[in-house]
């Protein structure tokens, strides 16, 4: 008798896992709206704890998505889907999901966008990366969040800037050595912008691909997340 | 405006009841009152059936083993009981499925990625509702077959909102193929491409070239998408029809094969490599292909009875005859009271009788079948007719045989795959001489009809005219040149004579067949424009 062979498919493993848990937290995110219906900040004392559970559901719940998404890009399951979108339209959809929780943290989220610019992307994606820069620019902004989308030499310039203390000097620039950057140590993944820089990177038009920038300053002097896609 | 979908009728599919009643409350704080609910594939189908819902929300994942929402979308679609004007949302836990992907065939209007939140919802409904709108014209014009018309309203709408200029173009793009407007459906497509590599738009390349017979093209077109984008469904089963028709049955069963791996639901794709296995006399895997579509065909609109006949068949080929016709009985359960599949069912007992050598009652079958089918010529699609006639002559009767094939070329005589086809049958049957006969004669008749009867309306006596080529049309029901010249003559009587409405609908019915059977036929064209010249003119009524 030899050993006994391995033969879980760890990786599967994980992604059946990951979207039994997403499922889970869907349920529990759905209810925590609608207990946010009769529990408002004025007559239910937990209404500030609750919010700070929907927070961080919902941060788990954007990992989960960006882990199932990357999985399945890693084992060629996934198929990018461009098309056409007004982006005002995009944009608004993403502060409107995010609004309860923009509304608990008291910041004024404010989108400055041409009515008429619409642009070929990932729909699904691209509202992933927004989400999860969203989320965390949460965390560090103290009062503001301004998404500014126009269009530069031929590419849609999409960038989140917030007046928090902005990005670790470590990581400005391209976001490529995010990737290196994973470590249980601190906590910081990279997975977020990792899941970003790849996502940009599958925006393909005539030999030009998308990428993600990192900066502080701006009009608020926080973080601001750039992507650019073609 | 904003709220036009207050007052639609609503249904949410969910298998959670849950996760039913947080929609529906949702649905209601938006003030709205028609709303019903189910969880279950199967009764969900009855509901739409008793009711025409305007938006249905519909959850993907409604259970293992259970239909999903795609299933649902496309058999709702394909019974007609989904209507252009229907929204369809599919809801999902997750963002990587076929339909977020862009990946099938059927694509629903939108979807929504749960946790659903009531304001998303509700500016949802609110696009979609206008979106709808802005294509009510298109789709009222594609109810009264107006095409061309239709057509034209999308190169309109191209010109007024070129936001959604994409949507517009891919609709276009449609209709240009269903009505064999193949080089005008390619210039849509390329003009996409050159705004952007679109996925669709590159299938549409393909399915042109295809539709075009040029195979060739087509197939390194399916092939490049199926490279770049694995889970691109619809790219491997086109990529398996251009390759049969290449004659690479091998490569083509390997395509469907590689797409049952992605994705194993779908029950089309089980009966091709089923029916390809059969051809290339691999009936392990034919046997095990049609299981499968039997079993995922349980309860679905796509199960076939040639699900079952052509497993009987593959077992009697592997000497099972005792269990083919067990798996036959089971198809007279399973399509009680459809004469069709009866009459599939009937014929392949007869094969299967006589391989076992019990002549009396395969001589049975065959005159059961022999009855059956005489209430039904015409209406049996062509493939089911030539197995039919394959089965008569395997069991030496000619006659009974003759007949199917009779009524496929009365009503395909200038279509060289479907010729090409039933000459195959002949030879294999040694019935030659006889085959080529059969054509022959055919095609003088129709021949003779077509010039009798356009003689009658050249001399003006359409009356005359359209009575003789409806009495045509009995004889040969599907036939393209018949049905253009009833559809003719009709008109010009009309053009004459003021419009007819109920002529009018017996047009529309003719060019119907005629699409059906061959858009691209050049006389077609000119058909539809003269049709639609006569119902959207202001011409009188004749009284």
């Amino acid at each position: 008798m030899g050993k006994t062979e391995k033969t879980i498919d760890f990786p599967a493993f994980l992604a059946s896992m990951a979207h039994d848990m997403k499922n889970s937290l869907s349920m529990l995110l759905n209810t925590l709206d609608e207990v946010f219906l009769t529990c408002t900040d004025k007559n239910c004392p937990s209404h500030k704890q609750l919010s700070q559970v929907q927070y961080e559901a919902t941060r788990v719940n954007y990992n989960l998505i960006q882990l199932l998404t990357l999985y399945k890009m890693d084992h060629q399951q996934f198929s990018i889907n461009i098309s056409q979108y007004p982006v005002i339209e995009l944009l608004e959809d993403t502060i409107l999901q995010n609004k309860p929780l923009l509304d608990f943290k008291g910041i004024e989220a404010s989108i400055e966008c041409d009515e008429d610019l619409s642009w070929f992307l990932d729909r699904n994606l691209i509202s992933g990366v927004i989400n999860n820069v969203l989320n965390n620019a949460y965390r560090y902004a103290k009062a503001k969040i301004k998404i500014r989308a126009a269009e530069k030499d031929g590419f849609l310039v999409l960038s989140i800037e917030d007046d928090g203390r902005g990005y670790p000097v470590e990581i400005l620039g391209t976001g490529e050595q995010t990737k290196k950057d994973v470590s249980f140590k601190t906590g910081s993944t990279g997975l977020g912008l990792y899941f970003a820089s790849i996502v940009a990177m599958m925006h393909k038009n005539k030999g030009r691909e998308g990428f993600i920038t990192l900066g502080n300053g701006g009009e608020y002097g926080g973080g601001c997340f750039t992507i650019t896609l073609p | 405006m904003s709220n036009g979908y207050i007052d639609k009728k609503f249904l949410v599919i969910d298998d959670f009841p849950e996760f039913r009643r947080l929609i529906r409350r949702m649905l209601e704080s938006l003030g709205i009152k028609d709303i019903d609910e189910d969880g279950n594939g199967y009764s969900v189908i009855q509901k739409m059936k008793a009711k025409a819902y305007d938006i249905i929300l519909c959850d993907y994942n409604l259970g293992q083993g259970k239909k999903d929402g795609q299933q649902i979308l496309e058999e709702a679609k394909h019974r007609g009981l989904i209507r252009y004007s229907t929204i369809f949302i599919m809801l999902t836990a997750e963002n990587t499925m076929p339909m977020v992907m862009g990946a099938v065939e059927y694509q629903p209007d939108d979807y929504l990625i749960k946790p659903i939140t009531k304001e998303i919802l509700m500016r949802r409904l609110e696009k979609l509702t206008k979106r709808k709108a802005d294509l009510e014209a298109v789709e009222k014009a594609i109810r009264k077959n107006e095409y061309t018309h239709a057509i034209a309203l999308c190169d309109e709408l191209v010109g007024t909102n070129p936001k959604n200029i994409l949507e517009y173009l891919r609709l276009k793009s449609e209709l240009c193929i269903t009505v064999g407007r193949y080089d005008e459906a390619n210039a849509v497509f390329e003009e996409v491409l050159s705004m952007r590599d679109i996925t669709w738009a590159k299938m549409g390349r393909g399915k042109v070239h295809f539709l075009s017979g040029e195979y060739l093209k087509a197939q390194e077109i399916f092939q490049t998408i199926t490279e770049e984008n694995k889970t691109y469904m619809e790219a491997y089963d086109w990529l398996a029809k251009a390759l049969e028709e290449l004659g690479s049955p091998e490569e083509a069963r390997q395509a469907l094969i590689m797409a049952t791996e992605i994705s194993p639901k779908a029950i089309l794709r089980h009966q091709s490599i089923g029916r390809i296995s059969y051809k290339i006399e691999d009936y392990d895997t034919a046997e095990e292909a049609f299981k499968s579509a039997i079993t995922i065909g349980k309860n679905s609109c796509f199960k076939s009875p040639t699900d079952y006949t052509g497993l009987a068949k593959a077992l009697v080929k592997k000497d099972s005859s005792e269990e083919a016709l067990a798996v036959l009985g089971n198809a007279r359960n399973e399509f009680k009271g459809d004469k069709e599949a009866l009459l599939q069912t009937v014929l392949t007992e007869g094969i299967v009788f006589k391989n076992m050598n019990r002549e009396e009652e395969a001589k049975k079958a065959v005159q059961e079948a022999a009855k059956l089918s005489e209430g039904l010529s015409g209406k049996i699609p062509v493939d089911a007719a030539m197995d039919m006639a394959k089965a008569c002559f395997e069991m030496g009767e000619k006659e009974a045989g003759m007949k199917f094939v009779q009524n496929v070329i009365r009503n395909n005589h200038d279509d060289n795959k479907i010729v090409r086809m039933v000459r195959d049958v002949f030879r294999d049957a040694n019935l030659e001489d006889e085959g080529e006969n059969i054509i022959a004669s055919t095609r003088a008749e129709i021949l003779r009809l077509n010039n009798e009867g356009v003689g009658l309306a050249e001399s003006g006596r359409l009356e005359e005219a359209i009575e003789y080529f409806e009495k045509a049309l009995k004889g040969f029901p599907e036939n393209k040149i018949i049905n253009a010249n009833a559809a003719q003559v009709l008109m010009m009587h009309m053009k004459k004579n003021g419009k007819d409405d109920q002529r009018l609908y017996k047009v529309s019915q003719y060019l119907d067949r005629i699409k059906k059977s061959d858009p691209s036929f050049d006389r077609y064209r000119q058909l539809l424009n003269m049709y639609e010249q006569i119902t959207t003119s202001g011409m009188e009524l004749k009284t």
